[in-house]
């Protein structure tokens, strides 16, 4: 055995290593010191980014109401099924009873269930009762999570304006896409610890982040005008076998719309199903085909579509010419039943003609000639001038998506032709709401309006968050044109041929229309008629427009008879909502 | 005069309770942790949520049953076997390339004798029995260069085939470590570790410039990628600077208090095998700042009662025993700690007691048993 002694200097040197360990050891809890006092923030908000997962809480979207604070457009609280696979214990029982509840086939449900993810959506837009039952079944790995529907409580009315929402409740056409920003709030979020997996851990808490609500819309229209200004056009449509009948009425004054109807209309709760024909033979239509089929239904001809206005655009050639003093009320004309301009015969539609009439009875005849004449006086120049200062070249800027620009000749290809024509409203088009808007700023005194929907933003407690403006430019015809405009106008609905237009009790002013479709001869027409009340002061225009009817086609016969009955109820209901309380604090 | 002859006739033997104690704290600390950080992967992977608890207690009772015996075997036993120990190493490092060989982790590094058994740690101790018996036969020429450099070169063939056998470059460390520790107490000269110190500062920086260098060359090896990743584990955050990250995460999201005992979110999958050798990380997510210090100070007492009990040996013998055993764990301790924060550079070393590991808590007991050996050598009257 070995008997070295322990010498003082190993002592030493043991007590030295036990220093140098000391040292590393202080060394190493400075260290720990500087990660989990200085950097302790940085890392727990890295940790919990780790750990935590987000799921989204969708936003209540906000709704529209009326100008009466109808509510046309809400929410209905529907649920979304998922399921999370790891938490999933009997998957066959899971199965059958997700395949009996929702009514999906059990090849895709299965698929669902067995997919290895941190979480599977099943089926979303199920009804809540269905909800509340398959909660009631306590599946573990089945979700029921609870969120918004988009719901039209009128179901079609005013479809093509309000448009409607998809699958993550953001707008898709029509007002709902318009004002988004105001609508559709803000998702909230619910932060959930999770473990490496994604397994949800039980005992830790759930962070939420609450969502914020969107915004009230009230809009001009007024419900029970849109009403029944849609049983007239259904009933109109019924009776004349029409392609479609659009109703459009608003106030000329400021641009309020209060009601907009195309009929046929579309169920905006069920926005996917094709009106023409049912299911079946929907969904065997190749997808595009389809989708050029809904995009169809759910386009707004007022806004969308661009038609020859005929004879009702005589009210803006007629302003030109006394704007421009080429013609007044008292100008005498002689009508043989035709005009010839250039090489071309044009015919007035009384073929035999109107004799002799000064200008007042040629806008009640509605006769061709005249207006040609009128045309040729201002000379292409000057109808372009004014074409232009009615704003017919621009848009209306409508608060709808998707508005039509105006047809019109290029001023340097424009022959005296094509000048004759576009006086009495031919060759050319433009959109329903042009038309309402250009005549109501003829009207009104002389200020082009913007035609428009909303009015205001309400916040929480219909508290007034925003107020919209809309431009307008003053003098677009003078004060004294737009007078003997509405004079003319009174007549012809009192002796011409607007006289279908005429309502009891009233003065009532307007025009009649009806022009062939291209491609002409094809025995197709747009009847239409433009009417305002009252004549003196007009608080409110409509226009009727029938689109192939069957049978009497003339605007003045069956046009006009449809402003007539809608002014016969909607104007001793405006004249009631005037006194009301809701009108006052308009 | 009376006294002391009293006291001479009845001599009382030390026996160090504070190091015990300090020993059973951290073992039965060690089989919380590892309940806590491995219950919820276990309850998992092996439907039981004690899995890796059972097999450490196992492994720890045993320890402990080592541990006694050994330190009742007065220590000068193991001078015989010294050189034998040496040998054995050696022939068990290279048995792991035999059909005896286990993998784990796409390393070979364990031996299936019944219970797996890492040879590495029984090289360990080995190298500490027979460093200490070569350095009591060098006697004095330790001092010449000669002797020098028979001990310095001693371990060197065990390192070797660490590394390059089991391909284990940590391991390979800490033996070379220990030896040089034992050296450098054993010799009486300082000039000549300062220098070898400040040699190996100099390699290493300048192996690490060499390497940010040659980073995205391609040319590094996963060793390179390690060092590149220490300096900056975020740009790393998907590969080897994975686990340092996560280890971050859990260290930083302690705070001074902690989440308390069992409320680590790290553990939960996102630090993998949480109860290995990132096992301190977890200490400091749960138990926050007070705890890591805590158990950094238990560490400190356990090497201060090694100091002590080297100190007073009875022997140079016994005293490098323990110096042997004091360098391993403070190697182990502070390597380990200083990889969990990214002090230095990823690499496998496991904290002594704590960390999960069946071998490894046999040999660590095995080798108090011994430190407890030599102190009962030390009289009374001697502390």
């Amino acid at each position: 055995m070995l008997i070295n002694r322990n010498k003082t200097i190993h002592r030493k040197k043991i007590v030295t290593l036990f220093l140098a360990c000391a040292c590393c050891f202080a060394i190493l809890a400075g260290r720990l010191c500087y990660l989990m006092i200085v950097c302790s923030d940085y890392y727990t908000a890295k940790a919990e980014d780790l750990h935590e997962r987000e799921r989204d809480i969708k936003a209540a979207r906000g709704k529209i109401v009326d100008c009466n604070n109808t509510v046309i457009a809400t929410n209905k609280t529907v649920c979304t099924i998922s399921v999370i696979h790891s938490q999933i214990e009997d998957s066959e029982k899971v199965i059958h009873m997700l395949v009996q509840e929702l009514g999906l086939s059990e090849e895709k449900v299965r698929k669902r269930v067995e997919k290895v993810s941190a979480i599977e959506r099943v089926k979303s837009n199920v009804d809540k009762q269905t909800g509340d039952r398959i909660r009631a079944y306590e599946y573990a790995g089945v979700k029921v999570d609870e969120d918004y529907k988009r719901y039209y409580p009128y179901e079609s009315l005013a479809s093509k304006v309000l448009g409607f929402t998809g699958s993550d409740n953001q707008g898709i056409v029509g007002l709902e896409v318009k004002y988004e920003e105001y609508l559709k709030g803000q998702n909230g979020t619910i932060l959930t610890m999770t473990d490496a997996k994604g397994v949800e851990i039980p005992s830790a808490g759930e962070d939420r982040i609450e969502p914020i609500s969107g915004k009230t819309l009230q809009i001009s229209m007024d419900l029970n005008i849109q009403t029944y200004a849609t049983q007239l056009a259904e009933q109109v449509m019924e009776t004349k076998h029409a392609d479609s009948v659009s109703i459009l009425v608003m106030n000329p004054q400021n641009g309020e719309i209060y009601a907009m109807v195309n009929v046929p209309e579309f169920d905006l709760n069920n926005p996917y199903d094709l009106q023409t024909m049912d299911s079946v033979s929907a969904n065997q239509l190749p997808d595009k085909e389809k989708q050029d089929a809904l995009n169809q239904m759910w386009r707004n001809a007022c806004i969308c579509d661009t038609y020859e206005p005929g004879s009702a655009f005589k009210i803006i050639t007629a302003a030109a010419g006394l704007e421009e003093n080429v013609v007044s009320l008292e100008d005498t004309f002689s009508c043989p039943g035709f005009i010839v301009v250039e090489d071309r015969r044009i015919r007035c539609h009384k073929t035999t003609g109107h004799g002799s009439e000064d200008f007042l009875h040629a806008t009640m005849n509605s006769c061709n000639p005249v207006f040609v004449t009128i045309g040729l006086r201002l000379g292409v120049d000057n109808f372009y001038k004014y074409f232009k200062q009615f704003g017919l070249l621009q848009k209306t800027n409508v608060d709808l998506p998707g508005e039509a620009a105006t047809i019109m000749h290029n001023p340097k290809n424009m022959g005296l032709v094509e000048l004759a024509t576009v006086a009495f409203g031919q060759s050319f088009q433009i959109t329903p709401i042009q038309m309402a808007t250009t005549v109501s700023s003829i009207v009104n005194g002389g200020t082009r309006v913007t035609p428009h929907f909303g009015v205001r933003i309400l916040g929480e407690g219909d508290k007034r968050e925003k107020v919209f403006h809309y431009e307008e430019e003053k003098n677009i015809v003078s004060a004294e044109t737009s007078e003997t405009m509405r004079y003319i106008l009174e007549q012809v609905v009192e002796n011409g041929t607007g006289k279908n237009g005429y309502v009891e009790g009233q003065r009532v002013g307007g025009k009649t229309a009806t022009s062939q479709t291209l491609p002409r001869g094809s025995g197709k027409y747009i009847a239409s008629f433009v009417g305002f009340a009252p004549a003196d002061n007009p608080s409110v225009l409509a226009i009727a427009i029938i689109n192939n009817p069957s049978g009497v086609y003339y605007g003045g016969q069956i046009a006009a008879p449809v402003v007539r009955q809608l002014f016969e109820n909607i104007l001793p209901y405006m004249e009631s909502r005037q006194d009301s309380p809701v009108t006052i604090q308009r | 005069m009376t006294r002391r002859r009293t006291r001479r006739k009845k001599p009382e033997y030390f026996f160090d309770f504070t190091l015990l104690f300090v020993v059973l704290f951290l073992l039965g600390f060690g089989l919380v942790m590892i309940y806590s950080t491995s219950s919820y992967e276990a309850s998992l992977t092996y439907n039981d949520p004690a899995y890796y608890l059972k097999k450490q207690a196992f492994a720890a009772a045993l320890g402990i049953v080592a541990m006694v015996v050994v330190s009742h075997i007065p220590y000068h036993i193991w001078e015989r076997f010294a050189f034998l120990g040496y040998i054995v190493s050696g022939i068990l490092i290279a048995l792991v390339l035999t059909p005896l060989g286990r993998s784990s982790h796409g390393a070979r590094r364990w031996l299936n004798l019944g219970l797996s058994v890492q040879p590495a740690e029984i090289a360990k101790l080995g190298m500490i029995i027979f460093l200490a018996s070569l350095v009591c036969n060098v006697g004095k020429a330790i001092k010449s260069k000669k002797g020098f450099m028979i001990i310095l070169g001693a371990p060197i063939p065990i390192c070797a085939m660490v590394y390059l056998i089991t391909d284990n470059l940590s391991s390979a460390i800490i033996i070379f470590g220990i030896a040089v520790l034992m050296l450098f107490v054993s010799s009486p000269e300082y000039k000549k570790f300062i220098l070898i110190g400040l040699a190996g500062a100099a390699a290493v920086s300048g192996g690490i410039f060499l390497i940010t260098k040659l980073a995205g060359s391609g040319k590094l090896g996963f060793r390179g990628e390690r060092i590149l990743a220490w300096l900056n584990p975020e740009a790393y955050a998907s590969g080897k600077g994975f686990q340092t990250l996560q280890a971050l995460y859990a260290i930083g999201s302690g705070g001074i208090f902690g989440k308390g005992l069992g409320q680590s979110m790290q553990k939960l999958g996102f630090l993998p095998e949480a109860q290995n050798d990132m096992i301190f990380s977890i200490i400091c997510e749960e138990l926050g700042l007070f705890g890591a210090i805590a158990i950094i100070l238990l560490f400190m007492l356990l090497i201060w009662r090694f100091m002590i009990i080297a100190n007073n040996a009875p022997d140079l013998f016994g005293a490098l025993l323990v110096v042997g055993v004091l360098g391993h764990f403070a190697i182990q301790v502070i390597l380990n700690i200083a990889v969990v924060t990214n002090t230095i550079p990823n690499t496998g070393i496991s904290l002594p007691f704590i960390s999960y590991g069946g071998s490894s808590v046999l040999f660590l007991m095995i080798e108090i048993g011994l430190v407890l050996s030599v102190a009962r050598g030390i009289k009374f009257n001697e502390v």
